[in-house]
């Protein structure tokens, strides 16, 4: 708490930067920009979960998706069964979240006691079994067709729903910087530091480890729901291993253990998928962006292993110390 | 009866497959502790330059040689660029090398071209033949030859060759190797090598086997090469050997009977293996599990 004021100014800076966002859908009113804008927020929300594992705990999973897919799937199967009122909204929402909770809480007891290796190759198993699971329960899930379903028409509006993703992303950001901020939070650091020191310190690692992934599990099927509530229609192709390699790429070329740094990621991958995109047209290379993509993520983990984030966190922190060295030297000086 | 032979043919031809992809894996992990994300891009990459090679020279050995000079040049590369920079760290491991892989298959469809491509086996190893009232086609019996004649290679390599010797002494302790006077890297080096050849092999021999290639045979039959090698245990050969005969088996019969579970079998099987015998069923004794 002492270190309040600084705090102070970074929280109001993002605030600020909330605010002016909130704004945009009133100043300018582009459809397919706002549209790209929404799928910002959505996978900003879902690579931040996606760090907690990753930057935070030091867990790299290759079945991400299939918490997305679950909280896209929750929610769209329960408001294409039903009246889509605001009741069964809320309804399908808690619906995702809960069943991703249980999903995530049993796959972590599962699977979290193993290595890193086979942890990465068993979620990416269990992520596979899902999209199996999700193209053969027709009945279900629609199989490969997908399912449409309609939304409460507070919703349909693009501004309001643009305003849900974004009022959405700024108090997950807030409620996952405090909880990464907590005492949980540098117990996780400390297990991502050092596994054998932190259980020599007297820390159970396996329950702490749960309970992150369980909380990722959840915020990472809240973007899913935003996700299928954004589109109004839902496939198989949210269990596939691309979401997962999205988020992974977000994550780490934005800045690893930032939180900030997934959102930044999410904001240029996907402006760069829609941009490049189109650029199709011009040259056919641009329609293969993901090897841009994969060379400089691959540049990014020799180099710079903290992501933009992290790299202008890092320059930030050097100039203070030199500053407060040098001030310090003077000090000595002056005194002698 | 028919039915029986023809389909273990099949999952024999399939496991046979799979094996040449887990191998190289497999002797990677034990030895340098290294898993290689990126091994299914080369299998791929074996497929095309291999099926290209033998288009253009129209003898389907050539086509082989080429296969496997693209995955030794391949390896090379590889071990190089991306795995040299992140020994010892696990977790850059895995997401530097599946960023390679993500290269590697784009980098396939701006050479080869976004299509995916028919291959034949030539005609000498075309159709089929009977004996009795069981019909045995041919290119199946070739990939199970061609995968025995491999295994019995690598076996003796390791076994009675010296550089095999100082590879299964490396598997077992690295650190002992490399303080006896042995560059470790450069064995290690020679090892990356081979497997990615032997996993570009059995993507070339894949080709004419499923008639069409695509370039994202790679990622699904990395994730085979995976369950293989959990199941077989790290480090062991002809634990892979045995594991990518049941995996192929499994595989062949469930297509048959339950196509719907086929995939799904074998990742059940993999997590059982790992939830209860994380080393493997067939691990080598000594190889640190961690």
């Amino acid at each position: 708490m002492r270190q309040l004021g600084k705090v102070q100014i970074s929280t109001w800076v993002y605030l600020l930067f909330g605010c002016l966002l909130a704004v945009v859908p009133f100043v300018y009113d582009n459809l397919s920009m706002l549209f790209l804008i929404i799928q910002i927020f959505i996978f900003g929300i879902f690579a931040m979960s996606y760090d907690l594992l990753l930057g935070y705990t030091g867990i790299v999973s290759f079945g991400h998706a299939m918490f997305f897919g679950v909280g896209a799937y929750g929610v769209s199967i329960v408001l294409e069964r039903n009246e889509p009122t605001l009741f069964f909204l809320i309804l399908g929402i808690l619906v995702a979240l809960g069943a991703a909770a249980i999903i995530s809480f049993i796959a972590g007891v599962l699977t979290l006691r193993l290595k890193s290796h086979f942890y990465a190759m068993l979620t990416l198993a269990l992520a596979g079994l899902f999209l199996v699971a999700a193209e053969k329960m027709r009945s279900l899930t629609g199989g490969s067709d997908g399912l449409i379903f309609t939304i409460p028409d507070f919703f349909k509006d693009r501004t309001n729903m643009y305003l849900l993703a974004l009022i959405s992303l700024v108090v997950i950001f807030f409620s996952l910087r405090r909880l990464t901020n907590s005492p949980l939070g540098r117990v996780l650091v400390a297990i991502r530091e050092n596994e054998q020191r932190t259980m020599s310190l007297g820390y159970k690692i396996f329950p702490y480890k749960v309970i992150i992934s369980v909380i990722s599990g959840v915020v990472a099927a809240f973007g899913g729901v935003l996700y299928a509530l954004s589109i109004r229609f839902i496939d198989t192709t949210v269990f596939a291993v691309d979401v997962t390699l999205d988020a992974l790429l977000m994550t780490i070329i934005g800045g690893v253990g930032t939180l900030i740094g997934p959102i930044i990621g999410a904001g240029l991958i996907e402006y760069a998928h829609h941009f490049l995109s189109e650029l199709s047209d011009v040259h056919w290379i641009f329609e293969r962006w993901i090897i841009l993509f994969g060379i400089v993520y691959i540049l990014v983990v020799i180099f710079f292993p903290m992501g933009i984030a992290g790299s202008i966190k890092n320059m930030y922190m050097k100039r203070k110390h030199k500053k407060e060295a040098k001030v310090q030297q003077k000090d000595n000086q002056i005194a002698s | 009866m028919d039915l029986i032979f023809s389909l273990t043919l099949n999952g024999l031809a399939t496991g046979m497959l799979f094996f040449l992809l887990a191998a190289g894996l497999t002797l990677i992990f034990g030895l340098m502790d290294v898993l290689n994300f990126a091994h299914g891009g080369l299998f791929a990459w074996g497929a095309f330059t291999g099926v290209w090679i033998y288009g253009l020279s129209g003898n389907f050995f050539v086509g082989i040689l080429g296969a496997i000079v693209a995955g030794l040049v391949l390896g090379a590369i590889t071990e190089y660029l991306i795995i040299k920079p992140v020994y010892g760290n696990h977790i850059q491991q895995i997401l530097i090398t599946l960023g390679f892989m993500l290269v590697l298959t784009e980098m396939l469809k701006v050479v080869y071209g976004p299509n995916q491509r028919a291959a034949q086996p030539p005609e000498y190893l075309d159709g089929s033949f009977t004996i009795g009232d069981v019909t045995i086609i041919k290119y199946r019996l070739f990939i199970i030859l061609m995968g025995i004649i491999i295994f019995a290679l690598t076996s003796y390599v390791l076994k009675k060759t010296k550089i095999g010797l100082i590879v299964r002494a490396g598997v077992m302790n690295k650190e002992m190797v490399q303080a006896l006077g042995i560059n470790i890297r450069l064995i290690f080096l020679a090892v990356f090598m081979v497997g990615s050849a032997m996993a570009a092999l059995g993507g070339f021999l894949f080709a004419p086997y499923s008639g069409v290639i695509y370039a994202e045979i790679g990622l699904d039959y990395g994730i085979f090469a995976f369950i293989v090698v959990v199941i077989g245990g790290m480090g062991s050969l002809s634990g892979s050997l045995m594991a990518a005969l049941l995996v192929g088996l499994a595989q062949a019969y469930m297509q048959y009977y339950v196509p719907s579970l086929a995939l799904a079998v074998n990742m059940l099987l993999m997590a059982a293996v790992l939830l209860f015998r994380p080393q493997g069923l067939f691990s080598v004794k000594g190889v640190s599990t961690k």
